[in-house]
C-alpha cells in the first residue's frame, strides 16, 4: 500500500471531473490527468515518495455525520455540502462571516481585500447564527469553529457571533485574523478574552521581503503589538504561516522559535500555499511545497529539536493531508511528545499493533485532529489524560498538558485535487444557506466563487473600528 | 569506589525503574535487533546452550530460547533482576529452557565446558576485572564454542573528563575499552577473533533517547526523579558529551565474535 494508483481529479481549467492517477517521479508523488479539452496536467502533491507510501497507514475508518445536506446528483466533487458520497463528518467548522479585508495581501486564497464592495458579502449575526445551528445539527456537539474571512475583526458584529459560537457550548471558538485589529484596539483583546477566543493569528515570518510578497507590506510591528495585547489579555494564540516555495521556506523554524518563546504563543500552523484565488503568478504546480517539504525544513532548521517522524499524521483526513506534533516546552526547551509517548502505535490502524490502552488512542485521537488547537480546553484535557498512562506524577500532569502544537497543514487547489482524498476531508466550510463544504472543495471546484456571487452584500458591506485617539 | 561497590551499584541502577524509563526498555544500544545480530554472528542454533553473563531483565536469553530454540542460562549480579527475569520466562512459557541464577561475573557459577555461546552485552565494560572475567567467559565455553561480545567502545584519550571514570562506569563508557583494547583482551585470554562489527548507529540512537527522555522529565518538573545516580542537570550534560563523542568517533558500540581455541 504505497498511496499511489488511480484516483479521481479535475481539470484545472473546465474543472469536468478526470480520471487521475497519483505516480511517483523523481522520489515525489504526483498527480497526472488529462482533460480532452485542455490537455495533460501535473501536480506534485507530496515532496516525499517514500514517506507518502509509509504514512498511508495513519488512516482511520471515517465517521457518520449526524446529517448530510445534501444529495446525490452530478457525482463528487460537484454535490457538496455534505452529500452521501463524503466518508467523514467534520471535525472543525468554518465561518467566512465577510469577504471584506484591511489587506490586499497578493497572496489570498480567499481573494479578499478592501475593495469588495459589491462584489463580496458581510454575513449579519442572524445568518452566522443559523450556520452556526447547521454546524451543530450535523455534528451533535461539535467541538470546533473557526470564523474568517476575509478580515472577520472588521466585522462590526464580530464579537456577537463569536459569542454565539460559545452559546452554542462549541469549546474551541477561534479568531482567524491578521491581527490588525487587536494591534490598534485595545479593547478587542480583552473583548476576546472575556468571550474566550482562540486567535489564529496570521504569522508568515519575520523578514520584510516575506511580508511585501504576501501581505503586499512589511507587518511586524503590528504582529508583534497584537501578541502584546493578546499576552496581557490572557489569550492563548496559534501563529498561521502560509508558506510559499522560494520565498519563506528558511523562516519555519525560526517561527516555531519564536512562538515557543513567547508567553501568549501556544501552537504554530504551517500551510504551503495554496494556488486558489491570488497567488504569485510564477506559481508552478509542478514546484509546490507540500507537507514534507515542510516538515523538513523545520527539522533541518531545528535539528535539536525535531526530527521528520516527530511529525505524526492525522487520522482523520486523508495521511497527506495534515501531521503534527505536540511538545513538552518550557520557553527555552522542547522535546516532542512522540519522543516519550510510542503516539505511532496508537495511530496506526493499518498495521494492527495491539493498542495498549484505549482511552489513551482515543486522546491521542482528539489530539492528532483538525478540531485541535494548542492550550485549548479539550486539547489541555486529552494531554492529562496521556500524561496519566506514562506514568507522570498527578501533580506534573498539568506541565504535560501544557503542549505546544505544531501542524503541517497542506490544502488542496485545483491543481493538485484528488478526489478520492478529499471525500475524506474533516475541514468544511460552514456556507449561509446551510451546506458544509469541504474546505479544498471549496476553493478549488467552484463553491467559492458561487457562494460568494449568491451570497451578495446582504449586510451592508464591511464596517471599520474607530482608531483609538 | 571499591569493585564490590561498583557491581553492586551497576546492578542497582539498571534495575532502577527510572533508568529503564530513560532508556525505554532498551537497556542496551540496538536492543533486541543487536543481540539478534550478535547470536547470528556467534552461529547460535536450535538446541544449543547459550550462557549469558549479566543477563540483566533476561530477555535475550528468553530470545535466545524463544526464537532461536537454544536452552538459556543467565546469570546476574543483582538478585531482584534474576527473580523478575525467572518471572518473566514464566510468563513466556519457557521456564523448562532457560534458568536464571545469581552470581558474579568473576567467578561464573556454571560448569567448565558447558555452554556452545557465551553472549555478554554491554556488561564487560562495567566488570572490575575484564581478564578474569573473560577467562570464565572462556571456562564456560566448549572448545570452539564462540563468544558474543557486545559493547561500548571508547577512545578514552579522546573523551573528556566527565565520561572517564566515576559514574561514567556505571554509564557504559567510563571503562570502556577501544576496539583494540578488546580485540587484545580476548586474545591474551586465548580467543580467536572472528569478527568486530560496528553498532555506532545504535549507540548514537539510544544516547539521543536518554537524552529526550532527560530533557522530558527536567521540562515536567522531575528533577526529583527519585534516585537517579546523579542530578537531572548533570545527567543531561553528560548524555550531550556523549552524543557529541559518538559523532565524532571517539565513542561507539561494536560486536566482537570470538572463538574459544
Amino acid at each position: 500500500m504505497n498511496g499511489l494508483g488511480p484516483t479521481t481529479s479535475i481539470c484545472p481549467r473546465c474543472r469536468v471531473v478526470l480520471d487521475a492517477e497519483l505516480v511517483e517521479r523523481d522520489g515525489r508523488v504526483l498527480l497526472t490527468r488529462t482533460c480532452p479539452e485542455h490537455g495533460s496536467f501535473e501536480a506534485v502533491v507530496y515532496g516525499d515518495a517514500e514517506r507518502y507510501a509509509e504514512i498511508q497507514r495513519f488512516s482511520k475508518p471515517g465517521e457518520e455525520p449526524r446529517q448530510r445536506q445534501t444529495e446525490h446528483s452530478r457525482g463528487c466533487p460537484h454535490d457538496c455540502g455534505i452529500c452521501p458520497e463524503h466518508e467523514q463528518h467534520t471535525c472543525l467548522g468554518i465561518i467566512e462571516v465577510n469577504t471584506a479585508c484591511n489587506l490586499d495581501c497578493p497572496i489570498c486564497f480567499a481573494d479578499s481585500g478592501t475593495g469588495t464592495a459589491g462584489h463580496g458579502f458581510s454575513l449579519s449575526l442572524e445568518q452566522v447564527e443559523s450556520m452556526l445551528d447547521a454546524f451543530v445539527a450535523a455534528e451533535g456537539e461539535p467541538e470546533s469553529v473557526q470564523l474568517s474571512g476575509g478580515e472577520p475583526s472588521i466585522h462590526p458584529q464580530i464579537l456577537d457571533m463569536l459569542r454565539a459560537a460559545r452559546d452554542r457550548g462549541i469549546p474551541l471558538v477561534m479568531l482567524n485574523t491578521n491581527g490588525i485589529r487587536l494591534a490598534r484596539d485595545p479593547a478587542f483583546a480583552p473583548a476576546l478574552a472575556e468571550i474566550g477566543v482562540h486567535v489564529y493569528l496570521q504569522f508568515d515570518g519575520f523578514e520584510e521581503a516575506t511580508q511585501v510578497a504576501m501581505r503586499g507590506k512589511s507587518l511586524t510591528e503590528e504582529k508583534l503589538r497584537a501578541l502584546e495585547r493578546c499576552e496581557q489579555a490572557g489569550l492563548s494564540v496559534s501563529l498561521a504561516a502560509a508558506v510559499e516555495r522560494h520565498l519563506n521556506e528558511h523562516e519555519v523554524g525560526p517561527i516555531v522559535r519564536f512562538g515557543v518563546e513567547h508567553p501568549a504563543v501556544t501552537g504554530v500552523f504551517f500551510q504551503p500555499v495554496t494556488h486558489s484565488g491570488r497567488f504569485r503568478p510564477e506559481a508552478d504546480p509542478l514546484d509546490k511545497l507540500t507537507n514534507s517539504d515542510v516538515i523538513e525544513a523545520v527539522c533541518a532548521q531545528l535539528p535539536e529539536w525535531f526530527r521528520d517522524d516527530d511529525f505524526v499524521p492525522v487520522p482523520c483526513c486523508s495521511p497527506s493531508c495534515r501531521s503534527a506534533t505536540f511538545a513538552l516546552y518550557d520557553g527555552s526547551d522542547l522535546v516532542p511528545l512522540p519522543r516519550l509517548v510510542d503516539v505511532e502505535q496508537y495511530l496506526d490502524y493499518v498495521t494492527n499493533r495491539a493498542v495498549p490502552d484505549l482511552d489513551v488512542r482515543e486522546a491521542l485521537e482528539g489530539l492528532w485532529s483538525a478540531k485541535a488547537a494548542g492550550g485549548s480546553a479539550p486539547v489541555v484535557e486529552r494531554l492529562e489524560c496521556v500524561a496519566c498512562a506514562t506514568a507522570i506524577p498527578a501533580e506534573l500532569r498539568e506541565v504535560a498538558a501544557r503542549g505546544f502544537m505544531i501542524v503541517v497543514q497542506d490544502f488542496q487547489d485545483r491543481y493538485t485535487l484528488d478526489v478520492e482524498k478529499l471525500r475524506k476531508c474533516c475541514v468544511a466550510e460552514i456556507v449561509p444557506d446551510g451546506r458544509m463544504i469541504p474546505f479544498c472543495a471549496y476553493n478549488s471546484v467552484g463553491y467559492r466563487e458561487q457562494v460568494r456571487a449568491t451570497t451578495g452584500a446582504e449586510s451592508g458591506g464591511a464596517v471599520g473600528w474607530r482608531q483609538p485617539t | 569506589m571499591a569493585a564490590a561497590d561498583l557491581k553492586a551499584s551497576c546492578a542497582a541502577a539498571y534495575a532502577h525503574p527510572g533508568v529503564r524509563w530513560l532508556l525505554g526498555g532498551e537497556l542496551h544500544p540496538g536492543g533486541p535487533a543487536t543481540t539478534r545480530r550478535a547470536l547470528e554472528l556467534a552461529g547460535l542454533r536450535p538446541g544449543q546452550r547459550m550462557l549469558d553473563v549479566a543477563s540483566g531483565s533476561g530477555a535475550s536469553a528468553l530470545l535466545a530460547a524463544g526464537e532461536l530454540g537454544a536452552t538459556a542460562v543467565g546469570v546476574e549480579y543483582g538478585e531482584e533482576a534474576v527473580a523478575s527475569a525467572r518471572d518473566a520466562a514464566a510468563a513466556a512459557g519457557l521456564g523448562d529452557r532457560v534458568e536464571f541464577a545469581s552470581g558474579d561475573a568473576e567467578a561464573l557459577p556454571v560448569e567448565d565446558g558447558s555452554f556452545d555461546v557465551v553472549l555478554c552485552e554491554c556488561s564487560l565494560c562495567t566488570f572490575p576485572d575484564k581478564r578474569r572475567a573473560v577467562e570464565e567467559m572462556r571456562r564456560a565455553l566448549r572448545p570452539g564454542g564462540r563468544l558474543a561480545l557486545t559493547d561500548v567502545v571508547a577512545e578514552q584519550d579522546r573523551l573528556p573528563a566527565e565520561l572517564r571514570g566515576g559514574l561514567a562506569t556505571i554509564a557504559c563508557v567510563g571503562e570502556a575499552l577501544s576496539a583494540e583494547g578488546y580485540e587484545r583482551l580476548l586474545a591474551d585470554a586465548g580467543f580467536e577473533p572472528i569478527v568486530a562489527e560496528s553498532r555506532d548507529a545504535d549507540a548514537a540512537r539510544l544516547a539521543e533517547r536518554v537524552s529526550d527522555r532527560l530533557r522530558g522529565a527536567r521540562l515536567l518538573g522531575l528533577g526529583a526523579l527519585a534516585e537517579l545516580p546523579l542530578p537531572l542537570e548533570e545527567a543531561i550534560a553528560m548524555v550531550g558529551l556523549a552524543r557529541e563523542a559518538i559523532a565524532d568517533g571517539s565513542l561507539g558500540y561494536a560486536i566482537f565474535g570470538a572463538a574459544r581455541q
